[in-house]
């Protein structure tokens, strides 16, 4: 068995299959033969179990009535301790085999599938909610996992005490072992509805769970709104009438129980009874022996046992493929290639790009950006200035091939940019969003998140500076270690953008993508921000998706979007000089003071 | 998913604690009937697997050795007999067991929820959500079993074992001992292995939940991954986690493998020693050293009944262990005691009309920050308040105490002239209205929603005060119009349309005094028109507190407050203040040119309309 095979890593998609069990199969690549080992094993240690019956029944029968059965007695005493250690043994090497797939499979799972979401497609995820996403990478692939170590193995389990202790007590006497087996289709049928049926009423008592679960969050959360109306009692009443209900559903389900089990019990029972009757009456005629009477009456209640819980299993294996179809429909999505592209990494992008007739649209039929065409030379700061849903976002999506474009040409320093892997663009562009995510480490690992290599504190704090978040970070009691989100500090909008910035300033790249990111800061951090910028962005061919005049003012190339076009392009001065919806714009900003001198005066 | 993935819960267990234990058996008390006819039932159920074995020797012995099928034919029709009972006693046990098992749970549920509504806004805003909700879901299901599965268990286990012994006695007794002997040894190998196999369980389950938090960041945050290209060092990190957790529940799945046989084991030596024992001491053609052969197959029974109760003690003390911790913080939160609670002879003043006075007063969330120092204020009955200033200098808590959701530390409160210590709590939640800044719905229809302001009130009462707030119409565009989910928390619905609807909430219950949180996200034009009009209808005639960011509501109020440090740094109407160009001046300025730019910033979108 080699390393690579039962290691943590394994492509799932050599998993896709038609058939559900196939895939199992497959999924279990390197691990087969420990599986089939596991099953073995079971079966290994039921034939001791049973062993262990039969030699009690040649004890008695046979070396009990010798004249020196006291010299044969420790043998037979060692003979039940050996059988003892094989059924453990065997059992033990069971377990652990079994447990080792599973676990393994499990483990390839998760991390194949943690990858493979964040090679995902933007546009997967775009359609896509978290916590589907998230249910199938988690209490989906735990439902395999029971699959493997629970159903598989249990079924094998059952089959091999039924068919072992079946054949056992054949050949102490076939009619007896036939008669033993009369009531099973009705227990298996009785098993398999109650089983079906408990399965769905288990889903109505957990989503009525999940209904008493939200009013209590409900009430939590808006106990504020409680209290100014004084609306305790009402709320109490609300509460009750879920809570009753959900003791009703516990209480109907555990009637399912109640009668399930003692009904087998009847069932089962008249089967021992006509069993130790037919059983005696033969000891009693001397067709069997006592010896295998009693061997008789261990074996029946292996016999009786897997008949009751085959329906179980069964059912629970049922779910346990419902959950492998959803985790397969996720694995046949199609990965981002990260490294696919034909153009050697230049040593350093200058940062020149141009785009040319470019058409994009997320949705076919449904251009956003619409024959898109302009040029930047390196280190040159270019600013996006429209409405919301003008395209403006777009055009910089396709830059890191986020998206990639429908129609026309992209090139960045003259090649083309479906040439550039995407893993080489996104190195070299740095983007930070409208409404940056921040990961619920400290904000020492946030700012140096995706950077690849070691930074020095001081190398952080300067960025932070840049960025204008350092005074805010020391602040904090524990400054750079702070955890940020739910456990740590809750940072406001306008400081998690700053955070972002110093992340992505970090990155040091030649092309820079700013969406929007002064928006929610103040006034005078902003002009902290952008002042600090202007030192940063000297070499770098820059991006500004703009909200403000201010921020766009100083741009070397303002692109004016509307409806997916742009409409207009030059510098602030030039565009003023121009009749057109900048110099509207810009109207309106100047009448603001007015505005405010009117109003002032007015007084 | 819930939100809470990040909130770990530390997982103890408890050593005993009598106190602990007889206020969880306390749980049951009012169930005892209930309790009494499980364990009865139980108790009989060990006795009888005991007595089935001893029939089964009898069939042996009295029956088929000594060729009496009429004695055989009669312990078989004893055995069905009992059988029937046996039958009849697991479905009762089941159902009462189960049945209390949920109805303790009910019980709890209902106790906790009952006292968190009388608790105080101090204890929640100490409190996570996540905290509360996994004491009133996971803990009180834990503490149900305990108290139903829990005992059940533990008294079946007992009795097994103790019947098992007095019929091995009295079939055998030299032989019993040796049996007897070996239940120290079994009950400490259980132990060492539960000890185990429970310590790997606990590194499994919280891996897990980082993992599935580790999950949701990166699904959440792809855009992020992707652009930091730091898919690789993200599997690398995540792949430690998985790796722990494969360790860990590898390790327990093992244990557990091993934990079986090693059982058996010790069991295989006692019937081993049974065996050579008696083969050894063979005497008589019937008796095997003073055992029938009926009674060595007996014997085997009845070492294999002792067998699964002691492994199963483990399992039992290990979750009792558990449950005493859930139990410990169960009963915290019932312990918590309201911070504010009615005085003793409060009386309701009938009104809460009147003028309303802060007098010196001070307040402070937490010791070493106060928040408000020797604070005076005095409100004339119907005057609308706009208080301004920056975040987290006071406005809120100023509110808060008008509201009663907090009491001052020092100094005195009064409406009507009267100290509101001496009203009931509920004389005055009930006389206020309050829209907050980030509006709470509950899911369930609109229509619901705004009849929580009044619970009596009609359809037609609701249409008019959804009219006043101005909310009616975008109601009506709606679908379903009144009937309209909001879904959970009003998801399904916008800031603005939130808001609109708590004013229409608030203006049904017809408050005499009205608390507004203005949102400070921006809502569009039409939206901020109409809550400004619904405000303006329900601050009519009614002293009003505005926690203002809006020009428009600002300059409508009668008095203006700025709230600086604790402390009124400015007072006054509109055109006083900005002609003293002062605190307030600067913050209108400001917040004028934000507005018009916001304004401007929507022009963008509309560009066409504005005129060259």
């Amino acid at each position: 068995m080699s390393l690579s095979t039962t290691s943590a890593y394994y492509d799932m998609k050599q998993a896709i299959a038609d058939n559900r069990l196939v895939g199992l199969w497959r999924m279990m690549a390197g691990l087969r033969w420990k599986y089939i080992g596991a099953t073995l094993s079971i079966g290994v240690s039921t034939l001791a179990k049973t062993g262990a019956l039969l030699l009690l029944s040649t004890f008695i029968d046979t070396l009990l009535p010798r004249e020196d059965v006291w010299r044969i007695a420790p043998l037979v005493a060692l003979g039940f301790i050996a059988l003892a250690v094989i059924e453990g043994g065997f059992s033990y090497l069971s377990g652990r085999w079994a447990a080792q797939t599973a676990e393994t499979v499990a483990r390839r799972l998760r991390n194949y599938l943690f990858d493979h979401l964040q090679r995902l497609t933007f546009a997967y995820h775009d359609k896509n909610k978290t916590g589907e996403l998230l249910q199938r990478s988690t209490s989906d692939v735990d439902a395999i996992r029971r699959f493997y170590i629970e159903e598989g193995v249990g079924i094998a389990n059952i089959l091999v005490l039924f068919i072992v202790n079946f054949i056992a007590i054949m050949t102490i006497h076939v009619p007896l072992a036939l008669a033993s087996v009369v009531v099973m289709p009705v227990v298996l049928g009785i098993s398999f509805y109650f089983f079906r049926k408990v399965s769905k009423k288990w889903d109505d008592f957990q989503n009525q769970e999940a209904r008493l679960s939200t009013r209590i969050q409900e009430n939590l959360t808006g106990v504020r709104v409680v209290k100014a109306f004084a609306r305790q009692n009402y709320e109490i009443d609300k509460f009750e009438e879920e809570n009753w209900k959900q003791y009703l559903s516990g209480r109907s389900l555990t009637m399912m129980h109640s009668v399930f089990w003692p009904l087998t019990d009847v069932i089962t029972g008249i089967q021992m009874i006509g069993g130790y009757l037919l059983g005696a009456t033969l000891a009693l005629n001397g067709t069997i022996t006592v010896g295998q009477y009693i061997a008789y009456v261990g074996m029946i209640t292996w016999i009786i046992w897997p008949m009751r819980n085959l329906g179980r299993l069964v059912v629970q294996t049922s779910t346990g493929l419902v959950s492998f179809d959803r985790v397969m429909e996720l694995i046949r999505e199609e990965r981002e290639p990260l490294r696919e592209g034909e153009a050697a990494p230049v040593d350093k992008v200058r940062g020149e790009i141009v785009f040319e007739h470019v058409w994009f649209e997320y949705e076919p039929g449904n251009p956003v950006l619409k024959d898109i065409s302009f040029q930047v030379k390196p280190g040159q700061t270019i600013a996006l200035l429209g409405s919301t849903g003008s395209g403006k976002t777009s055009v910089m999506a396709l830059l890191p091939r986020f998206y990639d474009y429908t129609s026309g040409s992209i090139t960045l320093d003259g090649i083309e940019l479906r040439e550039f892997p995407r893993r080489f663009l996104r190195q070299n562009i740095g983007v930070v969003e409208q409404e940056p995510f921040l990961f619920s480490r400290t904000i020492r690992e946030n700012i140096t998140y995706g950077v690849g290599r070691h930074v020095s504190d001081e190398e952080v704090f300067q960025i932070a500076r840049a960025a204008d978040i350092h005074d805010t970070i020391m602040s904090f009691p524990e400054g750079y270690q702070t955890l940020v989100g739910e456990r740590g500090v809750t940072l406001s909008g306008g400081q998690k953008q700053r955070v972002a910035l110093a992340r992505t300033l970090l990155k040091n790249t030649p092309i820079l993508i700013l969406d929007d990111a002064t928006s929610s800061v103040d006034t005078e951090t902003e002009a902290s921000i952008r002042h600090a910028l202007q030192n940063l962005v000297k070499d770098r061919t820059t991006f500004i998706i703009a909200h403000r005049i201010t921020s766009v003012m100083h741009a070397d190339m303002i692109l004016v979007f509307d409806k997916g076009e742009i409409v207009q392009v030059g510098t602030h001065d030039a565009l003023l000089m121009q009749e057109g919806i900048y110099r509207r714009i810009y109207d309106v900003q100047s009448r603001i003071e007015d505005e405010l001198e009117r109003e002032i005066a007015s007084v | 998913m819930s939100n809470d993935y990040g909130f770990q819960e530390e997982e103890f267990t408890s050593k005993f604690n009598g106190g602990t234990v007889l206020r969880i058996l306390a749980q049951v008390r009012p169930h005892w009937r209930w309790v009494a006819g499980f364990m009865a039932c139980i108790i009989l159920v060990a006795v009888i697997e005991a007595y089935f074995n001893l029939i089964t020797m009898r069939i042996i012995d009295q029956g088929i050795l000594a060729g009496r099928p009429d004695v055989v034919r009669d312990l078989l029709i004893q055995y069905a007999l009992i059988w029937v009972v046996f039958c009849a006693l697991i479905f009762s046990f089941i159902y009462l067991t189960g049945v209390l098992g949920h109805r303790v749970q009910y019980d709890m549920r209902k106790k906790m929820f009952e006292h968190l509504q009388a608790l105080s806004f101090s204890y929640f805003d100490k409190t996570p959500v996540g905290w509360v909700m996994s004491r009133m879901t996971g803990d009180a299901t834990r503490i149900a079993e305990l108290v139903t599965w829990g005992i059940l268990d533990s008294t079946w286990a007992i009795v097994n074992v103790l019947t098992a012994a007095v019929f091995m006695l009295t079939i055998n007794w030299q032989l019993a001992l040796i049996v007897i002997a070996l239940l120290p040894v079994l009950l400490g190998v259980a132990l060492w292995f539960k000890a185990r196999i429970l310590a790997q369980y606990r590194i499994t389950r919280s891996t897990n939940s980082k993992i599935t938090g580790t999950m949701n960041e990166n699904i959440v945050g792809v855009r992020v991954v992707k652009a930091m290209s730091r898919e690789e060092a993200n599997l690398t990190e995540f792949s430690e986690l998985t790796d722990r957790m494969y360790k860990s529940s590898f390790k327990a799945a093992w244990l557990s493998a091993l934990f079986l046989p090693a059982v058996q084991m010790i069991s295989a030596l006692a019937v081993g020693a049974i065996v050579w024992y008696s083969g050894v001491n063979i005497n008589n053609e019937a008796l095997i050293g003073g055992l029938t052969i009926g009674g060595l197959s007996a014997f085997i029974s009845y070492i294999r009944q002792m067998l699964w109760p002691v492994q199963d003690m483990a399992r039992v003390y290990a979750e009792m262990q558990q449950s005493i911790a859930s139990a410990e913080r169960v009963f915290s939160l019932m312990d918590a005691v309201p911070d504010l609670v009615d005085q003793p002879g409060a009386t309701d003043p009938g009104t809460l009309k009147g003028d309303i006075e802060f007098d010196n007063v001070t307040f402070y969330y937490t010791e070493d920050k106060p928040v408000l120092t020797n604070f005076n204020l005095k409100v004339r009955q119907g005057e609308t308040i706009a208080l301004v200033g920056p975040t987290g200098h006071g406005k809120s808590t100023i509110v808060n105490l008008v509201c009663r959701f907090y009491e001052p530390k020092d100094g005195v409160v009064r409406i009507g002239g009267q100290d509101y210590t001496t009203m009931p709590m509920h004389a005055i939640h009930s006389r206020i209205g309050m829209v907050l800044q980030t509006p709470h719905l509950f899911s369930g229809t609109i229509s619901e929603n705004i009849r929580y302001g009044r619970l009596d009130a009609t359809d037609d009462e609701i249409i008019e005060a959804a009219r006043l707030a101005g909310a009616h119409e975008f109601i009506m565009t709606l679908e379903k119009g009144y009937e309209e989910q909001v879904g959970e928390g009003g998801v399904l619905l916008s800031t603005g349309q939130k808001q609109l609807i708590s004013l229409a909430r608030a203006v049904l219950a017809d408050p005499e005094i009205f608390i507004m949180d203005e949102a400070t996200s921006s809502v569009d034009t039409l939206t901020e028109a109409l809550i400004q009009q619904g405000m303006d209808s329900i601050m009519e005639d009614r002293t009003s507190f505005v926690i203002a960011h809006r020009l428009s509501t600002i300059r409508k109020a009668d008095r203006i407050i700025v709230i600086e440090h604790g402390q009124i740094a400015e007072m006054g109407s509109h055109a006083e203040l900005i002609r003293k160009r002062g605190h307030y001046y600067n913050l209108y300025t400001q917040q004028f040119r934000q507005e018009l730019e916001e304004k401007y910033n929507k022009t963008l979108d509309e560009v066409e309309s504005i005129p060259a």
